[in-house]
């Protein structure tokens, strides 16, 4: 869906000091997260939505409520105290029955978006959380510039902090500091509990992004929860390179970036594909809960280009169209 | 199993030490993952916190036990024991002569020997001692009485083929003596038995022979020699080939100069038989010739063999004398020689006779003689040359030596001297014509170094210048003392001594070998004009060189030199003379009788040959090689799964590339 050129976009032509930082970006905003190119880019995209949502405002979604826009949707027989403006008078001089025209009400979306702050997203190399941020930026910004409400969460320790929602491509800036914003929780978080928290603050059906690293024993019941809420979930679940084939050999004590656990291992090569080849089966695994469960699931690394997740890996999984 | 050391099995306390190493808690790397739940919900196998689930898991704990079980069983030396055949004092003789480097026993008869000499032993009882005795041209004892293998393996081993005749005789004399030290003694003598027996030796122990060698396919060369025409222009070369076989056959002889093939010549051989070849017309600047048979026998030895070339220089003899035509006469018809002539009266230090080859005092002697070669005629005094003693009128000659060769084509049946001087015998010469009474009419040696001649007689007071013998016996003189004052012109037996003369003035002698080593001589007496060489054993040519000589020039040849002026003679420049074999017996390898050996031994108490008694220890066969090559394998096995991360990645690659290989030439 070609759109015209926004606000934010505009300030993103703006010519920038060369060798500096981006003229048009907030001192509040992380500079290595965007640049101008990027951002035009990301103005042609538009969240897919798979049915039709349920909003607060009037927007350019269609809804599950009939309402009063242009596009036909069915008849009903007319009722007391129904709007006469409705009736299809038509029908009545051919038929006479008084039946009431539904169309289609176009609603505003709400696109939420959880992103996992916890300390374990800090690790790797790539920085999950960095990549978490971007991604998390680049769908919330295609949203923002679709005239979409975004909301973001993050998450940590057990509880879900959630920014004000953001309207409009204008508010691209504040949707940018809001992520910048966001530093990983110290000590362990709990998956579920803060994704619990969160969902008792979402309002209406709409579109919940988690993305996170899915390291925590609560993972799935946090999918079946965000499953439950009926919107169209997606979860983008980053792991490092380096988490999907570890470098590391030899006698390890491995210590837990969040729990400060440790575990004991002698690696070798061979111990190194069965590790991997199990990680991968434990992927295949969400995956399979998240098709169960109607969940857009799409396993990332973290060294994976966020052109190439937003343009191809997105597209390609109908995330984004 | 028995052990020789068992007390080194307490060895095997390492291996607690060993698990115990492996169930000590690791000292472990920490790192920081940004969870453990993938490890600890995926990775419990890779865990290895309790040790007796660590110890199941490890293949590289059981190699390790095993390896310490091994280096125990290792130090322990174990062996297995079986009864000896030989006796506990064992004298192994080993025969280094040339007819042991033939090839019909790969790789030769002297490694097949040894091999077989060392296969005996292991017959020996435990604690038996070893003597070896390497029977080459002066037999030596190269082990003695030792229990150490080491050493007799490293002694067998250094035994070498010489190409010269061994003297068995000796060495199976000396073994005996080595033998008859202990009571329970036996002598192994490892040879091909190409020799005629010694028949009066009896051996103080029993005789074993290990025989080696198949066959007698050998021709050799057994004579070789370059003589200058009378002319002096031409040289003619003589070769003798012999064919040891049964069989007749056809061999190419060459004839090599300098190291340039010169001619070729096929010759046939009859059975046991030898052919002649003359070659003439070799050229004038060829200095060193060498022959060569081109065929393909069992000893290789005997198919090459070199000569010197004589130089061809101006002989410059001085004649100090009143006058004597005949002699003169006589001195004149010898071929490259000048005469120079000078009375009596005024010969002095003015003459300088050093720069002569010869000088000849006829009926004159001077106060000092001359330190070059002399011909003394009718000395008229006592000098270092003879002691006077009178005179002898009409002496009847005696019978000479029938293989003298300075009288070779010399008839001096028909001579009449009418006055002789009466000389004693010096000791350092040798009589050469006698009279009737043992007066030497003529006599030759090396005075002090010097060769010498002394002619009791003046020639004009006999017929011998009426006849033919007389300028022959002249030019023989002369040949033999200018001829001793060099290298030997004819070829050298191998490992026999050469008297080489040190020129005046030169402190030493260096040799060079035909291997291009060196080795530096000096006079065995300070002042002294010879010096002896013994190691002869090289076959090929030696060059001799003047050492402390200022003009002398090491790297120039006496015959290039000789080539270069014939007047230009140096008696500084290096000499050459060759070494050959030149030993029918030795080229004659065809195997001899072992039982004439074995008969020399004499029969031990116990009865038969190596049988000693019954109280002999048994043999032991030493079980170490088989469990060090099982603990190197072990260790390398060990090697593999320490590494095998980096031998899965080669393979990978190597699989990776080869798989490419065939993709890339296919189409798209």
């Amino acid at each position: 869906m070609e759109r015209e050129t926004t606000e934010a976009g505009s300030a993103a032509a703006a010519a920038r000091p060369p060798g500096g930082r981006p003229a048009f970006l907030p001192s509040d905003v992380d500079p290595t997260v965007f640049d101008e190119d990027f951002l035009r880019r990301l103005e042609r995209l538009a969240v897919l939505v798979k049915r039709p949502v349920r909003g607060g405002l009037k927007g350019g979604r269609r809804s599950v409520r009939r309402g009063q826009s242009v596009e036909f949707a069915d008849y009903r027989d007319y009722s007391l105290g129904d709007d006469l403006r409705q009736l299809d008078w038509n029908v009545y001089a051919r038929l006479e029955k008084l039946l009431v025209k539904l169309f289609i009400e176009e609603e505003d979306l709400t696109v939420t978006l959880l992103v996992d702050g916890s300390a374990s997203m800090a690790h790797g190399s790539p920085d999950k959380l960095v990549f978490a941020k971007r991604a998390a930026a680049a769908l919330g910004y295609i949203a923002l510039a679709a005239e979409d409400r975004v909301v973001l969460t993050s998450l940590g320790g057990r509880a879900a902090r959630r920014r004000a929602a953001l309207r409009g491509s204008g508010r691209a800036f504040r949707l940018l500091a809001d992520l910048s914003a966001i530093e990983p929780a110290a000590g362990a978080t709990d998956l579920a509990a803060a994704c619990r928290h969160a969902l008792a603050q979402v309002t209406g059906r709409g579109v919940i992004v988690l993305v996170s690293d899915l390291l925590d024993p609560g993972a799935e019941r946090a999918l079946r929860d965000l499953a439950g809420t009926g919107a169209d979930v997606i979860v983008l679940h980053v792991l490092a390179p380096d988490e999907l084939n570890p470098t590391l050999d030899g006698d390890l004590r491995l210590v837990d970036a969040e729990t400060g656990a440790t575990v004991d291992v002698t690696l070798d090569l061979a111990a190194r594909e069965r590790y991997t080849e199990r990680v991968e089966a434990w992927q295949a695994e969400l995956g399979a809960l998240a098709a169960k469960r109607r969940i857009a699931y799409v396993p990332l690394t973290s060294d994976v280009p966020l052109a190439d997740l937003v343009f191809a890996e997105l597209r390609r999984r109908r995330v984004v169209g | 199993m028995p052990f020789a050391a068992p007390l080194a099995l307490l060895g095997l306390a390492f291996l607690p030490l060993v698990v115990a190493f492996w169930m000590l808690k690791l000292r472990r790397t920490e790192r920081t993952v940004s969870s453990t739940l993938l490890w600890q919900r995926f990775g419990e196998d890779l865990q290895a916190n309790a040790p007796w689930q660590r110890l199941r898991r490890s293949f590289l704990l059981v190699l390790q036990l095993l390896l310490v079980i091994l280096l125990a069983l290792l130090a322990a030396q174990p062996f297995v024991e079986r009864p000896a055949t030989l006796a506990r004092d064992l004298v192994v003789v080993i025969d280094a002569s040339a007819s042991m480097a033939a090839t019909d026993v790969a790789p030769s008869r002297l490694d097949a020997a040894r091999e077989l000499a060392l296969e005996a032993l292991r017959n020996l009882p435990a604690g038996g001692r070893v003597s070896v005795v390497a029977a080459g041209a002066t037999p030596r004892v190269v082990a003695n009485a030792t229990s150490d293998m080491g050493r007799v393996h490293a002694a067998l081993a250094g035994i070498a083929a010489t190409p010269a005749t061994a003297d068995m005789g000796e060495a199976l004399a000396l073994a005996s003596a080595l033998a008859a030290r202990a009571g329970d003694a036996q002598v192994l003598v490892a040879t091909d038995a190409a020799f005629t027996p010694p028949t009066d030796l009896e051996v103080a122990a029993p005789v074993t022979v290990l025989q080696v060698g198949r066959e007698r396919r050998n021709q050799a060369l057994v004579a070789f020699a370059v003589r200058s025409a009378p002319t002096a222009v031409t040289r003619s070369v003589f070769i003798s080939v012999a064919n040891m076989d049964l069989e007749p056959t056809t061999e190419r002889v060459e004839l090599w100069g300098d190291g340039r093939l010169l001619e070729a010549r096929d010759l046939f051989l009859d059975p046991l038989s030898r052919a002649d070849v003359g070659i003439d017309d070799v050229p004038l600047d060829v200095r060193v010739l060498e022959a060569r048979l081109a065929g393909d026998d069992q000893l290789a030895l005997d198919d090459r063999a070199w000569a010197v070339v004589p130089p061809d220089r101006l002989l410059r003899i001085l004649l100090v004398s009143e006058g004597d035509p005949y002699l003169e006469a006589a001195l004149s018809f010898l071929p490259s020689a000048e005469l120079y002539g000078v009375k009596p009266a005024d010969y002095g230090v003015g003459t300088k006779p050093e720069l002569f080859d010869l000088v000849i005092f006829d009926a004159a002697l001077p106060a000092a003689l001359p330190r070059v070669p002399t011909l003394a005629i009718a000395p008229p005094r006592t000098s270092a040359l003879g002691t006077v003693t009178g005179s002898l009128v009409d002496p009847a000659l005696g019978r000479p030596a029938p293989d003298e060769p300075l009288l070779r084509y010399v008839d001096l049946t028909t001579l009449h001297v009418a006055e002789a001087t009466r000389l004693s015998l010096p000791d350092w010469a040798r009589t050469v014509v006698p009279t009737v009474a043992g007066d030497p009419l003529l006599y030759t040696g090396a005075r002090d170094g010097v060769a010498t001649g002394v002619l009791a007689f003046e020639p004009r007071r006999s017929d011998l210048p009426l006849q033919v013998a007389f300028p022959i016996l002249v030019s023989n003189l002369v040949g033999e003392l200018v001829g001793a004052s060099r290298a030997p012109t004819t070829a050298v037996a191998p490992g026999s001594l050469v008297s080489l003369p040190i020129p005046s003035g030169a402190a030493g002698l260096r040799v060079t070998r035909p291997d291009g080593t060196t080795l530096d001589l000096a006079p065995a007496v300070t002042g002294g004009a010879t010096a002896t060489f013994a190691s002869t054993e090289q076959l090929g040519i030696y060059t001799v060189a003047p050492l402390g000589l200022a003009d002398a020039s090491p790297t120039t040849t006496a015959a290039g030199s000789a080539s270069a002026s014939p007047d230009a003679v140096d008696p500084s420049a290096p000499v050459q003379f060759a070494v050959d074999l030149f030993d029918v017996g030795e080229s004659t390898i065809a195997p001899g009788s072992a039982a004439a050996l074995e008969r020399l031994g004499s029969v031990a108490a116990g009865g038969g040959a190596g049988g000693g008694g019954d109280g002999r220890p048994p043999a032991r066969d030493n079980l170490w090689i088989p469990l060090a090559a099982l603990a190197l394998a072990f260790i390398a096995l060990e090697a593999v799964v320490f590494q095998r991360d980096a031998l899965v990645r080669i393979r990978r690659r190597l699989g990776r590339g080869l798989g490419r290989r065939p993709a890339a030439g296919a189409p798209a």
